[in-house]
């Protein structure tokens, strides 16, 4: 591996400061909640709260890298923020956000200072040296696979890769692209913060205006969790039925509550969304919800992951309420979802 | 008997790393299983199974904080790459001949490799009653250098990362134990195995991936030596299979060279792609897709015995994989005789003997042979002698 000579300007940083280099900068500024909230830092708070409302609005956070010091300050000031609102949806789009923005940033950066953003998260990445192009980099297989468990399309299957002592060869932008899965992976981390201290009380009315802004723009559907990838129309009758009764908080039977969990699951929904969607149930238990969902999810125990019941178990349960045109040509309620 | 190999001839010298943080697991001659398990070292393991003395002992290729907490509280440090080839995935001409399968359900019975639900009652349950031979082991042989190719020139694992077994029955079991892998999910684990398997390739004849090099090889092998029944049996009409019959030198040239796709009229991209799929489907390596995802196995332990055999699982060189003998070198009893009754059992090979087949006949046997039939439940000990 080739040492790398590249080293981040101010610039860089204001572009990506999610670096470690922008964090050793903030540090050496040594700031404190009570610095932020004061006058001199008005620019900065205002800076980051633009931040979010650019990734709730648009999913994309603009780049202004005249004010540099600005730009690097509020990154860090944006995280706390979006921590502060405890809303899932927030946390995930503002890191999903900043991801975006940063693709769009190193699509078009020289090789070497992909390659040092690269060595930032510590990757066994090398640029290529032979010159059969149409590649740039090796990227070590290990690394490659924890960047794309969430990219569907078929290129991004190991399968269909030159795989080759392993190393994947990748294009300059495939790379941004791997890049910004770390990132926003990163960011999710950094949002998890469990333990939040007091905040002035400039900064929890700021929290407050995200919250409400974001119930404002985005719809209910979307900030469940039901966004362009689970559509609701496209639920079949007797999941829907399930649905509406979970969010209003009506009592559904144990094989209707993993029926309609592992229906979710399986079109895709978050965990995290799942439980909120029974949180309007009487007896709900979050530790025990968690519990069960993770588990039809197959993050626990077994490690697999449930399917729904077919239709004719459905009616046995009578949970098939009515049946539709599409209904009749299939036997399962998630070939129903597909379907549509 | 198998009481003696562990007093006598068992020894479990540095055969895996991290001992104190694995979970160990036994089935006992009565069926029962004990998991959760944990030793400090391996001379514990081996006082544990002096006395215990299982059919069948297992230890977890994942790392645990807790090995011998419950499964929630384990908590989980990483887990070894692991790899299973068994000719119970492979179809070869001998599972026809010599395994057998009965519906727990409705009783229908079938030969060759199980099926996933009677194609009677639907029934997914099944009892089977299987044999291993010289075929299905050479089958199983060569899926496991197939495997160990793309391993090392794909994955570029070096030989002192790969670990090679005959696993004392019908497969060979290959452990990765590496740093770089023991922190892989099961989602990529599921990854490495879709690329050893070929599950969800994008079969484009013109890609230049890894799997295209490889396949284009294959199609060679396959191009310069098939004949009219090979490319009938893979449904081409008569006038295509004329045509490439008659232009066997211009492809192969061609091939060399990269392009095949049009070098002879009458042949279509359709046609090549047929072909391509069937050189395809050989090259993929057949191993089972469960163990390698799944990331808190439990995998048989080397040097143990194989309780449906009383063969050993045995590690060897991988430079020594096409000579490896797992009739000879898996043996673990290689004195005494005992007399035994054989109900029924086909002919086999001990080390450079051959016995059998037998039909409710007293023989008296060395005791390895007589053990595979008495294991396999092909026969039982004749004489209070063991």
């Amino acid at each position: 591996m080739q040492p790398t000579t590249v080293k981040f300007t101010k610039n860089d940083l204001a572009k990506y400061p999610f670096l470690k280099e922008a964090a050793e900068y903030v540090k050496t500024l040594d700031l404190k909640i009570e610095d932020i909230a004061s006058p001199e830092f008005t620019q900065i708070l205002e800076r980051a709260e633009e931040r979010i409302e650019e990734a709730i609005l648009y999913a994309i956070i603009t780049r202004k890298t005249r004010n540099e010091e600005i730009e690097i300050l509020s990154f860090p000031t944006a995280i706390m923020l979006a921590a502060a609102t405890q809303i899932p949806f927030i946390k995930r789009r503002y890191a999903l956000a900043e991801a975006k923005q940063a693709y769009n940033n190193m699509k078009n950066e020289p090789p070497e200072k992909i390659l040092a953003i690269a060595n930032n998260f510590r990757w066994k990445i090398t640029t290529k040296i032979d010159a059969d192009a149409p590649y740039q980099f090796k990227l070590h297989f290990t690394d490659y696979l924890r960047n794309t468990t969430n990219l569907r399309e078929k290129k991004w299957k190991l399968v269909n890769r030159l795989l080759k002592n392993g190393n994947v060869y990748l294009t300059l932008n495939e790379t941004a692209r791997l890049l910004s899965e770390e990132i926003r992976k990163h960011m999710e981390k950094r949002l998890e913060i469990k333990d939040l201290p007091e905040f002035p009380k400039k900064i929890a009315e700021i929290v407050e205006k995200i919250k409400s802004l974001t119930l404002e723009k985005v719809s209910r559907a979307e900030i469940e969790g039901i966004s362009k990838t689970q559509k609701k129309d496209a639920f079949p009758p007797c999941i829907k039925a399930l649905y509406d009764a979970a969010s209003k908080g009506r009592h559904i039977s144990h094989i209707g509550r993993f029926t309609l969990t592992s229906f979710l699951v399986n079109i895709g929904m978050p965990t995290e969304n799942i439980i909120e969607l029974f949180r309007n149930s009487s007896d709900f238990n979050e530790r025990l919800t968690r519990y069960q969902v993770e588990h039809i999810a197959g993050e626990r125990g077994s490690r697999t992951r449930y399917k729904p019941p077919k239709c004719d178990t459905l009616k046995t349960h009578g949970l098939c309420i009515e049946t539709d045109e599409t209904c009749r040509k299939v036997n399962h309620p998630l070939t129903y979802y597909k379907m549509k | 008997m198998f009481r003696k190999y562990y007093k006598e001839g068992f020894s479990l010298n540095a055969v895996f790393p991290k001992v104190d943080r694995r979970e160990f697991g036994f089935v006992s001659f009565e069926g029962q299983m004990v998991r959760h398990k944990g030793f400090q070292n391996l001379e514990e393991v081996r006082v544990f199974m002096q006395s215990f003395v299982p059919r069948d002992a297992y230890y977890s290729c994942a790392y645990y904080e807790n090995p011998m907490a419950e499964m929630e509280r384990k908590c989980w440090l990483g887990a070894d790459l692991v790899f299973d080839i068994d000719a119970d995935h492979i179809p070869t001409p001998c599972n026809k001949v010599h395994d057998e399968w009965i519906c727990y359900n409705c009783g229908f019975a079938g030969r060759g490799i199980t099926p996933k639900n009677c194609p009677v009652c639907n029934g997914e349950k099944f009892e089977t009653s299987t044999w291993l031979c010289q075929d299905c082991l050479d089958a199983a042989k060569n899926e496991a250098i197939k495997l160990l190719d793309i391993l090392r020139s794909d994955f570029g694992f070096s030989d002192k990362d790969i670990h090679v077994y005959f696993s004392g029955h019908r497969g060979y079991h290959v452990h990765i134990e590496n740093e770089l892998i023991q922190g892989l999910d099961s989602i990529s684990r599921k990854e490495i195995v879709d690329y050893i398997c070929g599950i969800g390739f994008d079969g484009k004849i013109g890609n230049s991936t890894g799997w295209h090099a490889r396949i284009r090889k294959g199609l060679y092998r396959f191009l310069s030596k098939a004949d009219k029944e090979d490319f009938i049996r893979m449904g081409l009409k008569r006038n295509i299979v004329k045509a490439l019959l008659n232009n066997r030198e211009k492809i192969l040239m061609n091939l060399e060279h990269g392009e095949i796709w049009r070098s002879v009229k009458g042949v279509g991209l359709k046609t090549w792609g047929k072909i391509f799929d069937r050189c395809a489907q050989e090259e993929f390596v057949k191993i089972d897709t469960v163990v390698t995802a799944d990331i808190h196995r439990l995998v048989r332990m080397p040097h143990t015995l194989h309780g449906k055999t009383g063969f050993k699982k045995v590690e060897f060189q991988i430079s020594r994989m096409s000579d490896f003998d797992p009739f000879k070198e898996a043996i673990a009893f290689k004195k005494g005789t005992v007399k035994i009754l054989a109900y029924n059992s086909p002919q086999f090979r001990i080390g450079e003997e051959t016995f059998g087949p037998y039909k409710n006949v007293r023989v008296e046997l060395p005791i390895a042979a007589a053990l595979l039939l008495i294991c396999k439940g092909k026969a039982e000990v004749y004489q209070e002698n063991v």
